[in-house]
């Protein structure tokens, strides 16, 4: 099976977006990513990032419906594919591992 | 619970870029969040507040949306999005262009100068063919203004007599309003010196048929058109502002026009073009009635315009007038020689004369820009050869054969662009030059200019422009097979240098086509400046004198004043001789008669021919140096009282009498009212029209003996002193004699018959400028495609010398090759312009369209430019040495 390995941001957007669940489009998950990580990431790297993913078939978007602030735009829902879950659970998992042990000097 | 207020607003510029940069895929949803936030923030912080966040995000946002293009596709970080936004990888294109040029300094000047001399030489060119051939006049009305005219039996069009137009004005059913008006001039006095005003006379309804009204004031009523009522005048808005100095409570006042006074009852807006009569400062009414001797019908000296009916095109008004002008013609045949009408649309008739030197120019500019842009082209085409190794960088990084494609297009189109800028400078000065050079017969001289029409007709031909340059070359660069380890494939080459070779032929062609038509041109004006105009030009001096004034409608004061004049000039010293006349030839004076002579077969009067007529005194022939070939020239004994006499030209002489011998004969001037003359003397031709114009029939009278003296005569001096201190000297006279009469139109004789030309030169200068600089870039494009030859063929040269061969074979290589491509060049050339020589006709004056000496001295001059060309890289290539020719690949 290959493996598809994750950029580091992407990981992190995989992430917002499992935390989101249904919900996940370009607002919360920008908004999610800054209030747990303290970055706050441009809406043209989450949506960059969004792209990338999804051509590489780890998530799926659908059209959503709009409201009269958006100006009649309509939102893109992301959920995440099975192929993504496992994507980014070998990615954590990968991190573990290599962070295993080094308790101390990582500040965590 | 608050009342909904309204929505604070979005900043439109950063929502206008995000909308451009952001990739179609994401562009909906991706504004859609930004919008939202927007409001949030607003609710929460305020909208300077918001607003200020927008500018910020969509900083952000596109950073990082566009830090990720590349060049291509790269295989890690699989690049950007699918659908690779237009604007970005444009805006990349557009940076890498600029540093291309920038790093290759000469080659950028030489192409941006190149195409920027077809650019503004083009844009130039239409900026003087836009106001006459293009725009709509600048009326109203314009789609509906016809001129309405008589035509003679020979088809050639003339004026009408008052009566005639009183007629159609009454009977006419397909014009709203009809107008006659007819030129005067008359001198304004008052509180500043004298000054000669040009004006217009005019009937009641001449601004209505043009559709425009006075800035300030009102219009001509019909009341003021009567004799005895106070006069009035329009002026215009130049006279209002110099002379007047703008009074804003001009209307009401008085002036005074050669003694009577006028009311001002309008002044003309700024942008009010009298395109009729452009000098004319001054509109007046006409005053006529059918009674007055100058309202007849063969009096021909209105011009008539009139503004079409809604539904009436000028066809059917033409019809209706040549029938009418038929039935009036039944009860007044000897006065209608033809009863045909012609009704032209205004703008047609008054750009008929500039229409065919102006399509040629335009013709003649376009091969200029197609040779700029072939010499461009072959200049990219040898520059891709150049950059094969980058672009089999960019393939091999995955830029598609499109993406290469668009690339170098913006590389030209840049180009082009850089171009235009500079093009609009020349174009700048081309214009001005174009505005002195013109001639007086171009219609709207003061609408050349450079403005925006023109700037965006340079832009759009930048782009046309950019994109003919650069096609053939991209898309043979980005056609290169350049997988197999970058080698270059000998089809390519071939390719490239065919192409290279097929672009130098056809601006050889194109130039040598330019230069014949030039050859042409330049033949004809010599040919025309050779023709004799019946006078000695060289060392006579010509000065309008004007009468104006209550004195001088005494007829007795006004020949008093000019022999007063006259004699006095005699007396300066240095003067042979001395004479007036009422037209001066080739100049703008018209004025013509029938001649009829008593007791010839021919009885029908309106079958006449008719004579330039001619008030001299005596001593005129002698000073315009014109033969008198048989008979006695006019002295001081033909005066008022004596025997009436005249003189003929020779042409009016063969055609009245032909054969007869002329003197003796009896003549009629102007009809059967005239006094009865003997003709004592037949004398050479002149050409009162121009150079080219073949009406010689010419009447010469004495002044004393004409009815009524002519208020405005030209003075002609023969002299050995310069022309300055002899104008000061008659000035003086003329002052002393009589202060308040002006003195008009100074010139010497030379210069009258050169302008005479000016508008035939006009069109040479041109013609010669687009030759030269057609020649000069035929010679570098050759230039610089032999010495591309001569770097591909490097070590052939080298292999051959090393076999043997002297540098004069070498140099007899190149330079057959170049010989090869200047005669297939040439031979084009020659059948191209066999084609298109036609379109000179009307422009030609006594050489035909194969003059050969014409096409000899063309050929000649281009051989041996391209011989230049050829011959410096032919030396360079047999200089070589032939280890270093060897060495090279």
């Amino acid at each position: 099976m290959t493996e598809t390995t994750l950029g580091e941001f992407e990981q992190l957007v995989l992430l917002a977006l499992l935390r989101l669940g249904d919900d996940a489009y370009g607002v919360p998950i920008q908004r999610e990513i800054a209030s747990r990580t303290g970055r706050e990431p441009s809406f043209g790297s989450v949506y960059t990032t969004l792209s990338r993913l999804e051509d590489k078939g780890l998530i799926a978007s659908r059209l959503g419906e709009t409201t009269p602030q958006r100006g009649g735009r309509r939102k893109k829902l992301f959920a995440v594919l099975p192929e993504g879950q496992r994507a980014i659970a070998a990615s954590v998992h990968a991190v573990r591992m290599m962070a295993r042990g080094l308790g101390g000097s990582l500040l965590i | 619970m608050p009342t909904m207020r309204t929505l604070p607003r979005i900043p439109w510029l950063p929502r206008a870029l995000l909308y451009l940069f952001v990739p179609a895929a994401i562009n909906e949803p991706l504004i859609g969040d930004m919008d939202a936030c927007f409001f949030d923030i607003a609710a929460e912080r305020g909208t300077r507040a918001a607003r200020r966040w927008y500018w910020y995000e969509t900083r952000r946002t596109l950073r990082d949306l566009l830090v990720g293009r590349a060049i291509g596709r790269s295989p890690e970080t699989h690049g950007t999005f699918r659908g690779d936004g237009f604007m970005p990888t444009l805006l990349a294109d557009l940076r890498f262009a600029f540093r291309m040029l920038l790093r290759r300094p000469v080659f950028s000047a030489l192409a941006i100068l190149t195409l920027a001399i077809g650019i503004g030489a083009s844009t130039a060119i239409f900026s003087a063919v836009r106001p006459v051939l293009l725009d709509p006049l600048p009326y109203p009305n314009a789609t509906r203004i016809a001129a309405v005219w008589e035509s003679d039996t020979d088809g050639s069009s003339s004026n009408l007599g008052f009566t005639t137009f009183s007629d159609f004005e009454e009977q006419s059913k397909s014009f709203e309003v009809l107008a006659a008006m007819g030129t005067g001039s008359g001198i304004l006095t008052g509180d500043a010196d004298p000054m000669v005003v040009d004006g217009l006379r005019v009937t009641p309804g001449f601004l209505h048929v043009l559709g425009v009204r006075p800035m300030i004031g009102r219009d001509f009523r019909a009341e003021e058109n009567t004799k005895g009522s106070p006069r009035v005048t329009i002026l215009s808005y130049r006279l209002w502002r110099d002379r007047f100095h703008a009074d804003t409570a001009m209307v009401g006042r008085l002036i005074t026009l050669s003694g009577n006074a006028y009311t001002v009852v309008g002044v003309m807006g700024r942008d009010f073009e009298n395109l009729l009569e452009p000098k004319s400062q001054m509109l007046t009414l006409l005053r006529y009635v059918a009674t007055d001797p100058y309202a007849c019908r063969d009096c021909r000296h209105l011009r008539v315009i009139g503004k079409l009916k809604p539904t009436i095109t000028p066809e059917a008004a033409q019809r209706e007038l040549s029938g009418l002008l038929a039935q009036i013609a039944q009860q007044f045949a000897s006065k209608y020689s033809s009863t045909a009408v012609k009704v032209p649309l205004l703008k047609h008739d008054l750009t008929k004369d500039m229409r065919t030197p102006l399509l040629l120019l335009s013709g003649a500019v376009v091969v200029l820009l197609l040779i700029a842009c072939a010499n461009v082209a072959n200049l990219l085409i040898a520059r891709g050869t150049q950059r094969e190794g980058e672009l089999a960088v960019r393939s091999a990084l995955g830029a598609g054969r499109g993406r290469i494609l668009q690339q170098l297009l913006t590389e030209s189109l840049v180009l082009a662009l850089a171009a235009g800028a500079v093009g609009t400078v020349v174009a700048a000065l081309g214009v001005r030059g174009l505005v002195a050079l013109a001639p007086s017969t171009l219609p709207r001289r003061d609408a050349i200019a450079l403005d925006g029409g023109a700037l965006v007709f340079a832009a759009l031909l930048c782009a046309g422009v950019g994109l003919l340059c650069g096609l053939f070359p991209a898309i043979h660069a980005s056609r290169s097979n350049l997988q197999d380890g970058m080698k270059r494939l000998s089809r390519q080459v071939a390719g490239a240098r065919r192409a290279r070779g097929a672009f130098v032929v056809a601006e050889v062609a194109l130039a040598l086509t330019l230069l014949i038509c030039t050859g042409l041109l330049v033949r004809s004006a010599e040919r025309l400046l050779a023709v004799s105009p019946g006078f000695d030009a060289d060392g006579a001096l010509s000065l309008r004198l004007q009468t104006g004034g209550t004195r001088y409608r005494n007829d007795t004061v006004t020949r008093a004043f000019f022999n007063e004049v006259l004699e006095q000039t005699r007396a300066i010293p240095g003067v042979t001789h001395a004479g007036f006349t009422s037209q001066l030839p080739l100049t703008d004076d018209f004025d013509a008669y029938s001649v009829h002579a008593l007791g010839s077969s021919q009885s029908n009067p309106a079958l006449d021919p008719s004579g330039f007529r001619y008030a001299v005194s005596p001593g005129y022939f002698e000073a315009m140096h014109i033969p008198v070939r048989s008979g006695r020239t006019f002295t001081d004994a033909d005066r008022a009282g004596a025997e009436r006499v005249a003189a003929v030209s020779r042409a009016l002489a063969q055609q009245l009498w032909p054969r007869d011998n002329a003197l003796g004969k009896l003549i009629r001037v102007g009809g059967i009212t005239d006094s009865t003359r003997t003709v004592v003397a037949v004398v050479g031709d002149v050409h009162q029209v121009s150079l080219d114009n073949g009406n010689l029939n010419a009447v010469y009278l004495p002044e004393s003996q004409w009815e009524g003296a002519d208020g405005t005569m030209s003075l002609v001096v023969r002299s050995s002193v310069g022309a300055d201190a002899l104008t000061r000297a008659v000035r003086n006279i003329v002052g002393r004699v009589d202060r308040d009469q002006p003195i008009t139109r100074v010139a010497s004789m030379s210069e009258v018959v050169a302008s005479s030309a000016s508008s035939r030169r006009f069109t040479l200068v041109l013609f010669e400028a687009f030759g030269i600089a057609a020649l000069i870039l035929a010679g570098s494009g050759l230039y610089g495609v032999m010495s591309g030859r001569v770097a591909e063929r490097l070590r052939e040269i080298g292999v051959r010398l090393a076999l043997g061969a002297t540098s004069r074979d070498i140099a007899a290589l190149i330079l057959r090759e170049g010989a090869m491509l200047s005669m297939t060049g040439m031979v084009l050339g020659l059948l191209a312009t066999a084609g298109v020589v036609r379109t000179l006709d009307n422009l030609l004056f006594g050489v035909g369209r194969a003059d050969t000496i014409t096409y000899f001295a063309a050929t000649f001059l281009l051989t041996a430019v391209a011989a230049l060309s050829c011959a410096v890289p032919a030396i360079r290539a047999a200089r070589l040495d032939p280890l270093v020719a060897l060495r090279s690949d």
